[in-house]
């Protein structure tokens, strides 16, 4: 491998993690400061429509006068809770399913699992979820119920790959051979080396969850008591139109920043994490 | 060979080209227009033609005996398959009315051999049966069942069609005489609506429940596709000789001189109809401006855009001068209101069985009243061109009061907080409001606008839900099934009198009915059906007065904003889409302008 090759190879590798820490940090930074800012909450209607860029309103008002960047602050808290409560519940369900099936590979537990995520898989994703958050609209978590319902199918499949290929090694071997309980070798010894495997696609249901969470509420299937980048976004449509632009541009560059940062932090996971990647 | 190939890519282009040129032909030829509704419609059943668009569809797929004219204001009723106005008796009981020999129903399967059969005074008959036929479950019954004699009886005993009703008859093929329990001047109203829409009863014996979606009229339309982004029509060939008089519909030359060269064409003008639904504000002006929609009821969000802001005081519209090469404008005060109903079945803010806890939940209604700014609402969402007003009686009818108290509309949070202290209300005991609507930016907007409202008078925001739903008629389901307490509700008048608009807190027609609120008077039952029939005069003014008084003092609703339509239709369009009590009967008049689509100079 050429030293140029390699140079490059190195800065992806420790660049773009890099570079996503440093916007993810400075997402956090604005969030907190936004946070200890005296802010008006983000409900207060006020007749200071569609006000400038002031001390009072660091973002503007919309519309209805409300603080733009209270707003913006709301939902983004909201959209991390989101993102952090899917990624935990989808991963757990996918990671429980996986192993499950992968151990139990071939046998009917495997068939069963195998089935139900093919099922869930054939149904063309958004729809699911819209249908599903729109059904079940009374319950308070109804959205974050319908992707989790629907975004542990790939981290399943991914971790029964990875239980089959692991089971057949010999420090797996040895451990049944000593009479390890399975639930003892697939929590003690397969599941810390799914672990790369893992958090690249606990990362990817991170991303999904709030983008998922974006086009329901831009659709106004959103949670009901809530502030959402996507009510933003969609709230903006009319905005925008007549030259008010701060409420579709503070929603999209927060979103741009959790996504970009998060997409560059799985990227370099995802490199770190497969052999074929490794530097010379 | 070369020599035949050639021949043969000639010819087979000089085909291709020919057919082309005939597709041109008939694409020029074709008269197709265009409209945008806000809302797409549940059912194209008249039974359930509740809603505007609803409504706009059955009065084109079917016949009623009377319409409106199609510019005469104040409103003026007309003939429509009916030959003249009704002859009434002089007791004004009993009304005969002739219809038009030689109308037909479109073809359709459900007639022998395909082709529509004539339509005689028994379809007409048959219909009105019909809304009163439990099992249709139809919306316009309220319109007839105390006004028909032996119509509520015929309908308690079963619904047979068998049997006769007392005050419907058919003495002879094209005669209809109705028989009323009492004299009611505005009976002729109810012959004009969507729900009065003739119906052949081949058709609902033959489709059922799918004739929602399979109508089979006579009017000057048949459906030739629909579903939820929108449907079709296309001319009725079998539509009887009707043609248009600028005269005959309250038009005059000077006003309308596109219209008047239209003079003698028979109806329907345009051969293809094609309704768009398009919820979104943004959505709807896009398609106006790209030339995929003629006409379009102009987004109130969007007027400031649309709009110049040197109009006198709001009473007069203009287009921005970039807009006015391309469009026009008509701007009319809504022929309704709308306001926000509290549910009073609902204990926790209705009625109660307790009277200490009734009196709270009167004072509970009346705080949240007191803390709803209407000027706000007017400006934010109509950019102030409504007219904010007291009472249930809105400005467009004769009896409107400009005198009654503006009290209830008065923005007073201070008063509230007050009223709610009084009556032991706090953070913790103050119940939760359960506020539905239809979802769009516009609804959630007013939603956050009232919920604002609120949290400036102390009203916890986790106690203030949105309950969104995906389309109008989930809404009106909702309603239906009162899981709602807090309901925001617009109504369209269905004709120019002020019990149209009364009638919705008349406690027989609560939910599934108009009277959404459940409200539940006997004074204020008795009062109106006292006042409904009576004819214009110093008594029944007095009468509407203390109704509209009762409802104020009850609370139930917060009342009211009657806006100002904004219509805007592009100048290669000849038509005034003007749709306030006429529905869309406009439609039959709407046309292109000739000579190359180029409009005439206004």
């Amino acid at each position: 491998m050429t030293a140029s090759l390699k140079s490059a190879k190195f800065s992806s590798r420790y660049k773009l993690p890099a570079l996503g820490t440093l916007i993810f940090i400075g997402f956090i930074g604005i969030l907190l400061t936004l946070a200890v800012y005296p802010l008006a909450e983000w409900q207060t209607i006020s007749p200071d429509r569609f006000a400038g860029i002031s001390l009072e309103h660091p973002l503007g008002t919309n519309a209805l006068g409300q603080d733009i960047a209270s707003r913006a602050e709301k939902a983004s808290w909201h959209s991390l809770r989101i993102g952090f409560l899917v990624a935990l519940c989808a991963g757990l369900l996918g990671v429980s399913l996986g192993l499950l099936s992968g151990w139990y590979a071939g046998r009917w537990p495997d068939t069963v699992i195998l089935w139900l995520t093919g099922v869930m898989e054939a149904i063309p994703f958004y729809l699911f979820v819209a249908a599903l958050a729109y059904a079940l609209r009374q319950f308070n978590w109804s959205m974050e119920l319908a992707m989790v319902i629907t975004f542990w199918t790939t981290m399943a499949r991914l971790i029964r790959a990875e239980v089959i290929r692991l089971k057949q090694r010999d420090f797996i071997l040895s451990a049944r051979a000593i009479g390890l309980s399975p639930g003892r070798t697939l929590t003690a010894h397969i599941l810390p080396n799914t672990l790369p495997v893992l958090l690249v696609q606990l990362s990817m249901i991170f991303i999904a969850a709030i983008k998922a969470e974006v086009i329901l509420s831009f659709l106004g299937l959103g949670n009901n008591s809530n502030i959402s980048w996507g009510q933003m976004i969609s709230e903006s449509t009319h905005e925008v139109i007549s030259g008010h632009y701060m409420n579709f541009v503070s929603a999209s560059i927060l979103l741009f920043m959790l996504i970009y940062s998060i997409s560059l932090i799985t990227d370099s996971l995802q490199t770190r994490s497969d052999p074929r990647q490794g530097i010379a | 060979m070369l020599p035949r190939t050639l021949c043969l890519i000639v010819l087979g282009t000089s085909l291709l080209w020919g057919c082309d040129k005939n597709a041109d032909s008939e694409a020029t030829t074709e008269v197709v227009f265009r409209h945008a509704l806000e809302d797409s419609p549940i059912s194209l059943d008249p039974a359930h033609a509740a809603t505007v668009s609803a409504k706009f569809l059955a009065v084109n797929l079917y016949d009623t005996l009377y319409r409106y004219k199609y510019l005469a204001r104040p409103y003026e009723l007309v003939p429509n398959l009916a030959t003249s106005l009704p002859q009434i008796s002089t007791d004004g009981l009993e009304y005969t009315i002739q219809i038009q020999a030689g109308t037909y129903f479109q073809d359709d399967p459900v007639f022998i051999n395909g082709s529509g059969r004539e339509v005689t005074a028994a379809d007409f008959i048959y219909s009105i049966k019909r809304q009163l036929d439990p099992q249709t479950r139809a919306q316009g019954a309220w319109l007839w069942v105390d006004n028909i004699a032996g119509l509520k009886a015929w309908s308690e005993a079963g619904a047979d069609y068998r049997l006769p009703v007392s005050g419907l008859q058919a003495p002879s093929r094209y005669a209809i005489k109705i028989t009323l329990n009492h004299a009611n001047p505005y009976f002729t109203h109810s012959l004009a609506q969507g729900f009065a829409a003739i119906v052949p009863v081949e058709a609902i014996s033959k489709w059922g429940r799918e004739f929602s979606s399979r109508p089979v009229g006579s009017g000057p339309f048949q459906l030739a596709s629909f579903n939820t982004s929108q449907a079709v029509l296309v001319r009725n060939k079998n539509y009887r000789e009707d043609f248009f008089s600028l005269e005959s519909e309250g038009g005059i030359q000077e006003n309308h001189p596109r219209l008047a060269s239209n003079n003698g064409q028979k109806l329907p003008l345009s051969d293809r109809i094609e309704l768009l639904f398009i919820k979104d504000d943004v959505a709807r002006w896009n398609a106006l401006e790209s030339d995929a929609v003629d006409s379009i009821l102009a987004p109130a969000t969007l007027l400031t855009q649309i709009l110049t802001t040197d109009s006198e005081a709001n009473t007069r519209f203009k287009l921005k001068p970039a807009l006015t090469e391309k469009y026009e404008l008509l701007a009319a005060r809504e022929a309704g209101f709308v306001r926000i109903n509290f549910n009073m079945d609902d204990a926790n803010i209705g009625y109660s069985t307790d009277p200490e806890r009734n009196q709270a939940n009167l004072a509970l209604r009346c705080a949240i009243r007191k803390s709803y700014n209407w000027k706000a609402r007017n400006q934010i969402f109509s950019q102030g061109s409504g007219q904010v007003f007291a009472g249930i009686i809105p400005p467009i009818v004769y009896e409107f009061d400009p005198e009654f108290s503006p009290e209830s509309i008065r923005h007073d949070p201070s008063g509230a907080r007050e009223l709610l202290r009084q009556h032991g209300w706090n953070a913790d005991n103050l119940p939760m409001l359960t506020y539905g609507y239809s979802v769009s930016v516009t609804q959630n907007q007013m939603f956050e606008q009232f919920r604002g409202f609120l949290i400036e008078i102390g009203y916890p925001a986790e106690k203030i839900q949105a309950r969104k739903f995906a389309n109008f008629g989930d809404f009106l389901r909702a309603l239906h099934e009162n899981n709602l307490n807090t309901i925001p509700s617009g109504w369209e008048m269905d004709y120019p009198d002020a019990s149209d608009t009364l009638q919705l807190y008349y406690g027989p027609n609560r939910t599934p009915g108009s009277n959404n609120a459940n409200f539940n008077n006997p004074e204020y039952d008795r009062l109106f059906r006292k006042a409904r029939y009576m004819p214009q005069s110093p008594e029944r003014t007095t009468t509407l007065a203390q109704l509209n008084q009762i409802v104020t003092d009850a609370c139930v609703t917060i009342s009211g904003l009657a806006r100002t339509r904004i219509f805007i239709w592009n100048k290669r369009a000849n038509v005034i889409p003007d749709r306030a009590f006429t529905g869309g009967y406009f439609l039959r008049f709407a046309t292109l302008n000739t000579a190359g689509n180029k409009p005439e100079s206004p």
